[in-house]
């Protein structure tokens, strides 16, 4: 089964709109969402949330229809985090919990205390007098205590420093390696989707550019260094996308399925091929 | 639904402590218009716990969460329903010897539903920045007129007109809350369009 399945979605707004999106997040996989401030990320995540209606197209979380009257117990299942924790700053950890235990039917009181021990989250203090840090760990907290079997992260690593990023992305990883739990992700932090992600999707202004195993992306592209000459002698199919360097120095996105297989190519990161892809489009 | 009421009396009693114990003092003070003053203020705690909700960005969070859009809506008017009623409750207890205070109480607490019912679905159109004119408008048109009311009720206690009026009053505020829910359920998903 696929825990999300998103097919020819459309939703527009004034100029900007989401096209076609057709997106597939298999059960047991963690899906990294990738794209620029305004690409369509976290409506993307609106709308299969059913925060947002979609103009046109089905999407469905968990096996149903996010339209459905029946979407709304499956939310019981699904633990969000969004880009900050959103609860009211006056109110502190125990009333959260005490929310939270009136909102989930699954709700683990004692799951939720370890979680707060653990992140070493005062229980009493006030949100307002929290740091971004302990902020984002509390709403991490509260979507894994709920026993969910989807996590739905937009930016949830976002503005956090590389310690706190570390130990939160080992917290995910223990997730998905229970049965049946999967995760999509939204950050601009390219390197930790990399060392997270099973599937990587690249929106471009609205529209999916790469939704692919990561992986398979990998094998795909290699990165070609070398002078213009060199260069030229690609067929113009192999090149995703290029960069002119100074000195007639090239860089390029190859296709290495269309290179000629004596060509050194080096291995690409996630963030070099999104980066040449976006390049490639903006030059075509 | 309860997850949602008590999230604001959460909110509500941490950031208006002063503001709650005046409505106490204006529902026990001696004087026909400081009771309804005392709901017409009880009335307004939805308005505000929307206007901290808007605050903090609790809206986009509730949207992913199990909660429904009727939910999320009629959490407010149960809150508003509930304040309402203990202003009344105080004042009705506070004016237990002095004669017809039970009816004033009553008719206060139909005034303050009365208020709800035609401020909440224009703050959820709206918004709280955009709806708070309107609530302005609404709260002073709908005070004056209540006071009136109530010092009416006052002098026409002895007689059968007082009665009536409050009952006319309570069927008018029952059909409107009725009418506001489902217009506020409808301005709440179109957000989500």
């Amino acid at each position: 089964m696929n825990a999300i399945e998103l097919s020819h979605v459309n939703k527009a707004f004034g100029d900007f709109s989401i096209q076609d999106l057709s997106l597939t997040v298999p059960e047991g996989t963690i899906c990294g969402l990738i794209g620029e401030n305004g690409a369509g990320k976290s409506t993307t995540i609106r709308l299969l949330m059913h925060a947002l209606r979609a103009d046109s197209g089905n999407l469905s979380v968990l096996g149903i229809d996010v339209n459905a009257p029946e979407f709304l117990a499956v939310k019981q299942d699904v633990g969000v985090v969004l880009d900050e924790a959103y609860f009211p700053e006056v109110m502190d950890a125990v009333q959260v919990g005490k929310i939270m235990a009136s909102t989930y039917t699954r709700w683990d009181a004692a799951q939720y205390a370890g979680f707060l021990d653990r992140f070493q989250l005062p229980r009493k203090k006030q949100f307002k007098d929290y740091s971004r840090g302990m902020t984002m760990k509390l709403a991490i907290a509260v979507a894994l205590s709920h026993a969910p079997r989807l996590l739905v992260l937009d930016e949830a690593t976002a503005g956090l420093d590389t310690i706190v990023r570390n130990e939160i992305l080992e917290l995910f990883r223990d997730f998905v390696s229970q049965p049946n739990h999967s995760i999509l992700i939204s950050s601009h932090i390219l390197s930790d989707l990399e060392k997270l992600c099973d599937y990587i999707a690249f929106l471009h202004q609205g529209k999916l550019v790469v939704s692919e195993e990561k992986d398979r992306l990998l094998e795909r592209y290699g990165l070609f260094s070398g002078t213009a000459e060199q260069f030229a002698a690609l067929r113009a199919e192999a090149v995703a996308g290029v960069e002119h360097l100074a000195y007639g120095g090239v860089r390029a996105l190859v296709r290495r399925a269309a290179a000629p297989a004596a060509l050194s190519l080096e291995k690409p990161t996630i963030e070099d091929i999104i980066l040449f892809l976006v390049k490639g489009e903006k030059a075509a | 639904m309860k997850a949602l009421v008590w999230k604001d009396i959460y909110v509500l009693t941490r950031q208006m402590r002063i503001f709650l114990l005046l409505l106490v003092v204006f529902a026990v003070m001696p004087g026909y218009s400081m009771t309804t003053f005392a709901t017409v203020y009880a009335a307004m705690m939805p308005f505000t716990a929307i206007a901290y909700d808007e605050r903090s960005k609790w809206d986009s969070l509730a949207a992913m969460m199990p909660y429904s859009v009727k939910q999320i809506v009629t959490s407010k008017y149960v809150l508003g329903y509930g304040f309402v009623a203990g202003a009344a409750l105080i004042s009705a207890i506070a004016k237990v010897f002095v004669r017809g205070g039970l009816i004033l109480s009553l008719t206060s607490l139909c005034v303050g539903l009365l208020i709800m019912a035609l401020v909440l679905p224009l703050v959820f159109r709206f918004g709280v920045e955009k709806g708070r004119m309107a609530f302005v408008l609404i709260v002073v048109v709908v005070a004056v007129g209540g006071a009136s009311l109530a010092t009416g009720v006052a002098s026409a206690v002895s007689g059968t007109s007082a009665l009536q009026l409050t009952w006319w009053l309570a069927m008018a505020a029952i059909v409107s809350n009725i009418g506001s829910i489902w217009l506020s359920v409808r301005f709440y998903s179109r957000r989500m369009a």
